[in-house]
């Protein structure tokens, strides 16, 4: 049933196209974490920019990714840009509205108190409004790294130079070639667990303080 | 380190409108034409129902709110000329849900002003652990911990804590003691009139309880719907002669109580009762007490302590007085007593007269529940109550009503 002859001779080849997936999906997120965040930001205190940008995100999400790539190429040509830009796009809606809720989640009297201690604009943004944003922030990351990582497969619809393991997926079912697919498809799988446990360790380290309240949602 | 820095608070003429159509009226939180002086040091209780403007009133001091017209001058100098990040630094605030940063240690919680100031970490480790000690928490057990492991009553301690960490001459408490239990409340009041002994800052002070008002305030300003003062006095004053028909009802029908409650038995006249001690000749002893108005003996020991009463029909007519025919003592105070339990005392025993001792035991005078009766009738007639120091004159002086 699997080929191991096959698997053997490509590990190189299965290294290669993991590294290219972890960058593709990594790039993806940085950029559209950043533009989450100064968007999330700007919405949060300018109430009036949430809607716009929301349906913005809500919309782009809904067109099928086959489509998008592949409408991308006449328009700006064929680079790393055509792949990226799409897998930007996705991550925005589940990252944009998560940096606005966390943010809409900070107390009103926590918020109160540190106006009263003389905290203002960037500094309380950055030592009180986005450290307890972080809960959510998380676990928006989470769920945008699964998907990006779900998605770069569809990449390889591109060319041979993008796709990371989807690469492989795309070429087994060409060849109708078993062996390969499970190739692409099962450590894609294994990639996207491991993100997202590795995300929820991050956060157990990163917000401390919200372990109690995480052991009582637990159990509740 | 008790600290004795204070300052002046004065509000001069202070209008908060929300809504220009209205005009102020009856906007929930607008303040109309607010003028009151509360002396350094002294304890403004601001007090009325909800939406009479006094949380909006304590948040022009510290500019997280701006007034519509009129100044807030704190030692004199108006507030809106001043820094605003400077002059929160030297205001501490403290609120109901208590705001505590939920993803700081109560250490970092506790130092988070000093930190704005720039002292060093070792200096505001040093200044955290102090002032968690003086609010009654134990360091060692509390600085680590993060705020949602520890109860309303801890975090509320925290709270006082920290607006107190770069010891503010000014401290502003809105409702603080708002969301804890009766009996976490109580205690917290205590303790914060006892650190107020230590500390001496202004304190402005947000209730809509009355009872807590009176508790607290060295003076209460009473506050009505559309941010109108409608008396600011001391507690006493306050009780004894409300202003209007709404303070009267405000502050409840059974505000003589509650005067009652203000006033310890060190505010009665001295009387004293004729006393002898076992193993006085009987004779001469039933003599004194046939012509007196309180036909009674006080027998007391040879260090003047009580033993109990003696009336004509105990006193034999013959011999030594005794102990043993003597009727028990009750009730017992001393001079902080206040003359509402006193009172409750006295008709709770029975008695025509409660003893008053010091320290020591010893008999001092009588307390009966007519002395109590003149006292109430007496105060409510007087000027000012002798509550009012010399230094309060100039904010008595600014009343308005």
């Amino acid at each position: 049933m699997i080929d191991w002859g096959w698997l053997a001779d490509h590990v190189p080849a299965l290294l290669y196209r993991t590294g290219q997936h972890l960058y593709l999906a990594a790039i993806a997120i940085v950029v559209g974490m950043s533009i989450s965040l100064v968007l999330g930001v700007v919405a949060s205190r300018r109430r009036r920019f949430y809607p716009p940008l929301s349906l913005f995100a809500g919309l782009v999400y809904t067109i099928p990714s086959l489509a998008l790539f592949a409408a991308l190429v006449p328009i700006i040509g064929l680079s790393v840009l055509t792949a990226e830009i799409p897998l930007v796009l996705y991550t925005l809606v589940i990252l944009f509205r998560n940096v606005v809720a966390g943010l809409d989640a900070v107390p009103q009297d926590v918020r109160e108190a540190a106006d009263a201690m003389s905290y203002a604009g960037r500094a309380r943004l950055a030592r009180i409004d986005l450290p307890l944003a972080v809960p959510l922030i998380l676990a928006g990351l989470r769920v945008a790294t699964v998907s990006t990582i779900g998605l770069v497969t569809i990449t390889a619809t591109l060319g041979d130079a993008f796709g990371g393991l989807g690469f492989f997926i795309f070429e087994g079912a060409r060849r109708g070639f078993a062996t390969e697919i499970y190739a692409g498809a099962i450590p894609t799988i294994v990639l996207a667990l491991l993100l997202d446990r590795l995300f929820v360790v991050l956060g157990d380290r990163l917000t401390p303080w919200a372990r109690r309240q995480r052991a009582v949602a637990a159990a509740a | 380190m008790p600290d004795t820095r204070a300052a002046t608070v004065e509000f001069d003429r202070v209008t908060k409108r929300y809504d220009e159509s209205s005009a102020g009226s009856g906007t929930p939180g607008a303040v109309d034409d607010l003028s009151l002086a509360v002396p350094a040091g002294k304890v403004c209780v601001l007090v009325g129902p909800s939406g009479c403007g006094k949380t909006t009133s304590l948040k022009m001091v510290n500019r997280l709110v701006e007034p519509t017209a009129g100044r807030v001058l704190v030692d004199g100098v108006d507030v809106a000329s001043r820094d605003v990040v400077e002059l929160r630094r030297s205001i501490g605030y403290v609120i109901q849900q208590v705001g505590l940063f939920p993803h700081q240690s109560i250490g970092e919680n506790v130092a988070t002003v000093p930190r704005l100031l720039g002292w060093s970490p070792s200096r505001r480790r040093e200044r955290a652990e102090e002032l968690l000690t003086l609010v009654g928490l134990d360091p060692a057990a509390y600085r680590d911990r993060f705020p949602s492991q520890l109860s309303g009553g801890e975090r509320q301690r925290v709270g006082v804590a920290r607006a107190l960490a770069a010891d503010p001459p000014i401290l502003l408490m809105d409702e603080p003691f708002g969301a804890v239990d009766p009996i976490v409340r109580e205690r917290l009041q205590n303790e914060l009139l006892r650190l107020q002994e230590t500390i001496a800052k202004t304190i402005l002070f947000v209730t809509h309880d009355i009872d807590e008002a009176i508790k607290m305030g060295d003076l209460v300003a009473v506050m009505a719907i559309g941010g109108k003062l409608l008396q600011y006095g001391p507690p006493e004053e306050i009780l004894a002669r409300p202003a209007s028909p709404f303070v009267a009802q405000f502050v409840g029908t059974d505000r003589g109580l509650k005067r009652l409650s203000l006033a310890r038995v060190d505010a009665l006249p001295l009387r004293t009762a004729i006393t002898a001690r076992p193993g006085d000749p009987a004779g001469p002893a039933r003599e004194r007490i046939l012509g007196d108005p309180f036909p009674y003996l006080l027998l007391v020991d040879e260090r003047d302590r009580p033993l109990g009463w003696l009336d004509q029909h105990s006193i034999p007519a013959t011999g030594v007085l005794s102990a043993a025919t003597a009727i028990p003592m009750s009730p017992f105070f001393d001079r902080r007593t206040t003359l509402k339990d006193a009172l409750s005392l006295l008709l709770d025993a029975n008695v025509q007269a409660g003893v008053l001792v010091d320290r020591g035991g010893r008999f001092r005078g009588l307390v009966t529940v007519g002395m109590v009766a003149d006292w109430f009738r007496a105060s409510a007639g007087r000027e000012l109550p002798d509550a009012l120091s010399a230094t309060d004159e100039s904010a008595a002086a600014a009343v308005r009503v």
